[in-house]
């Protein structure tokens, strides 16, 4: 009886082994997707497509923001009246008092929180025409406008950045463009108005009739 | 004379006149071109009988009994007649006559590889070229136009995946129209891929209640929108049913089917849980200049009747680097489409920042669609 016992114990510990090993998850097979993403973006070593070829001569500006490297389409050659400062040689107080200058901008309307919180200084720099500013006085440039709405919308911004919000310009492949905040938003009304749908079925309704 | 309006024989221009000339078209004066070139005069009557004989009163059946009360020879003696005569007659009788053009003979070769071609999937690479470029000669001879059909296969590194944020989407269905035109879908039938849910706020995800097909003002009030579409799952159960294998998982991902091998048995149909596969019930109706000529054998080259076809993440476009149509159409930028393998894609950042989930989870397909809010 005594010497059954540790063979006995033996078996125990192959079956057990033999049981780990045949149960271990055989290659190309995984609990679920973000496993297999995870495993097999490992090695990445990028893509042969490019997406640069569908960008359709647009200008670019690189910027850099917490980590985020990627493109975003270049504003001011997009500007009606850019630069501001062909027509704003004198601070604002003094064309006001002059009298004599047509009036400008009489078509913007400002639609962008309450007068309380915002009016066009609130953005424009009103010491150096050509930039914008920050809350704090700072100089913001305008192909870098993302600047002045991240103040506010800190939540759409880290979105953006990481591309959730915000479409991608081009294709999927590398280089990443995206738009910018004023590409989709009016900046002085920012609000997307409704519309009607693109398309209604007939045939649909026909068949679940 | 009856043989001059028969119906089967598409190919044979000049056959008649041969028989007057008694020299056969190879290119040769003399020589000939073999006992073929008078195996195919068949009258309207000897077809009959020729039909008759080989599948005897089968023809008189109907549906059921031809299905239930099947003779051990009807295989072969269908294959004889449909292909062999058909096809074969045809092609013979036209690239050895010799009034027939140039033309008419590709014409004749071209449909011949095509009846006899194999399962795009075991294609080899020069023979998924050949395929592509017979079937682009084929529209060069048939509609005097061109066509740029691609054949490229899956990149390395590459699985696709899709994002949809469902507090952006507006219902404005610009991506459905993008779509319809890119994919070269059915007009009359208005098949479309992606449909956009209309659905109550505050009563979850209650597809019974949603609506697939408003049409008023959107966004419309106490509502929100989402769109549903093939999800090109991982694990996708349309695979599996498939008795022909016309439908696979290629390897960036995208769920593809080769029209050409599909029998229309809609299995896969069935087995979607997602309802994201359509079905040519009628010939698919495309006005000619609304003709998308930038096509991928997998993805929008025409389709013909009774065979399934679906999302493709547009082949054609995603494979080059560019987005599927519905992204690019999406004025609100709440679709998101993008290499998962890619560590630094903004795919791979949705699905790590965002909370995201996926419909039916729970059934194990893997659906490649993720959606989120934000």
């Amino acid at each position: 009886m005594k010497h059954i016992r540790p063979i006995m114990k033996r078996l125990a510990y192959v079956s057990l082994i033999l049981v780990v090993f045949f149960s271990c998850k055989h290659e190309e097979e995984y609990h679920d997707i973000m496993d297999k993403i995870e495993s097999e973006s490992a090695n990445y070593d990028g893509v042969s497509v490019s997406s640069e070829a569908f960008l359709d001569d647009i200008k670019t500006v690189k910027i850099y923001e917490d980590g985020h490297a990627f493109l975003i389409p270049e504003r001011k050659s997009q500007i009606k009246s850019y630069n501001c400062t062909e027509c704003h040689v004198k601070p604002i107080g003094e064309l006001e008092k002059d009298g004599s200058a047509k009036k400008a901008h009489w078509d913007i309307d400002i639609n962008h929180a309450n007068s309380k919180t915002m009016n066009c200084a609130t953005c424009h720099n009103t010491d150096s025409m050509d930039d914008l500013t920050s809350l704090t006085g700072q100089q913001i440039d305008f192909n870098k406008s993302y600047n002045l709405c991240s103040q506010c919308h800190t939540k759409q911004f880290e979105d953006w950045k990481g591309g959730a919000h915000g479409k991608r310009i081009g294709g999927w492949a590398p280089p990443r463009v995206s738009m910018t905040c004023v590409n989709c938003h009016n900046p002085h009304d920012p609000h997307i108005a409704s519309k009607w749908p693109a398309r209604f079925n007939t045939q649909k309704v026909i068949e679940r009739e | 004379m009856s043989s001059k309006n028969k119906t089967w024989f598409s190919l044979n221009l000049g056959r008649k006149e041969k028989e007057s000339s008694k020299s056969c078209g190879c290119g040769k004066t003399s020589g000939g071109c073999g006992s073929s070139s008078n195996s195919q005069h068949i009258s309207n009557e000897d077809f009959d009988e020729a039909v008759i004989a080989a599948i005897g009163d089968e023809r008189q059946k109907d549906g059921f009994d031809q299905v239930f009360d099947v003779k051990m020879d009807r295989r072969t003696a269908f294959k004889k007649l449909t292909a062999s005569l058909a096809i074969g007659a045809g092609a013979v009788s036209t690239s050895c006559s010799m009034l027939s053009g140039d033309e008419s003979k590709e014409k004749a070769q071209i449909d011949w590889e095509e009846q006899f071609k194999g399962n795009y999937k075991l294609m080899t690479d020069d023979e998924k070229n050949a395929t592509v470029n017979r079937l682009v000669r084929s529209y060069q001879l048939r509609t005097g136009k061109n066509l740029n059909m691609s054949s490229k296969n899956a990149e390395d590194n590459v699985l696709f995946g899709y994002a949809f944020n469902i507090s952006k989407c507006q219902g404005y269905m610009d991506c459905v129209s993008a779509c319809v035109e890119e994919n070269n879908q059915d007009r009359s039938s208005q098949m479309q891929y992606i449909r956009i849910h209309e659905m109550k706020d505050g009563k979850g995800f209650n597809f019974n209640e949603a609506d697939d097909n408003y049409y008023h003002e959107v966004p419309a009030e106490g509502h929100f929108y989402m769109g549903t579409q093939c999800f090109h799952c991982d694990n996708p159960p349309c695979v599996d049913v498939c008795p022909v294998q016309a439908t696979w998982r290629e390897d960036d991902g995208l769920v593809v089917v080769d029209y050409d091998w599909c029998v229309g048995c809609r299995y896969c149909m069935a087995a979607c849980p997602y309802d994201g596969r359509r079905f040519n019930w009628s010939k698919p109706e495309v006005p000619e200049a609304d003709i998308n000529k930038n096509q991928h054998y997998l993805g929008n080259r025409m389709r013909k009747k009774g065979v399934m076809e679906k999302c493709t993440f547009c082949v054609q476009r995603s494979r080059a680097g560019k987005n599927p149509a519905c992204v690019e159409a999406c004025p609100t930028g709440a679709r998101i489409f993008g290499n998962l393998l890619d560590p630094n894609s903004t795919i791979r950042w949705v699905l790590e920042n965002k909370k995201v989930f996926r419909l039916k989870e729970d059934l194990g397909t893997e659906p490649k669609f993720w959606y989120f809010m934000d």
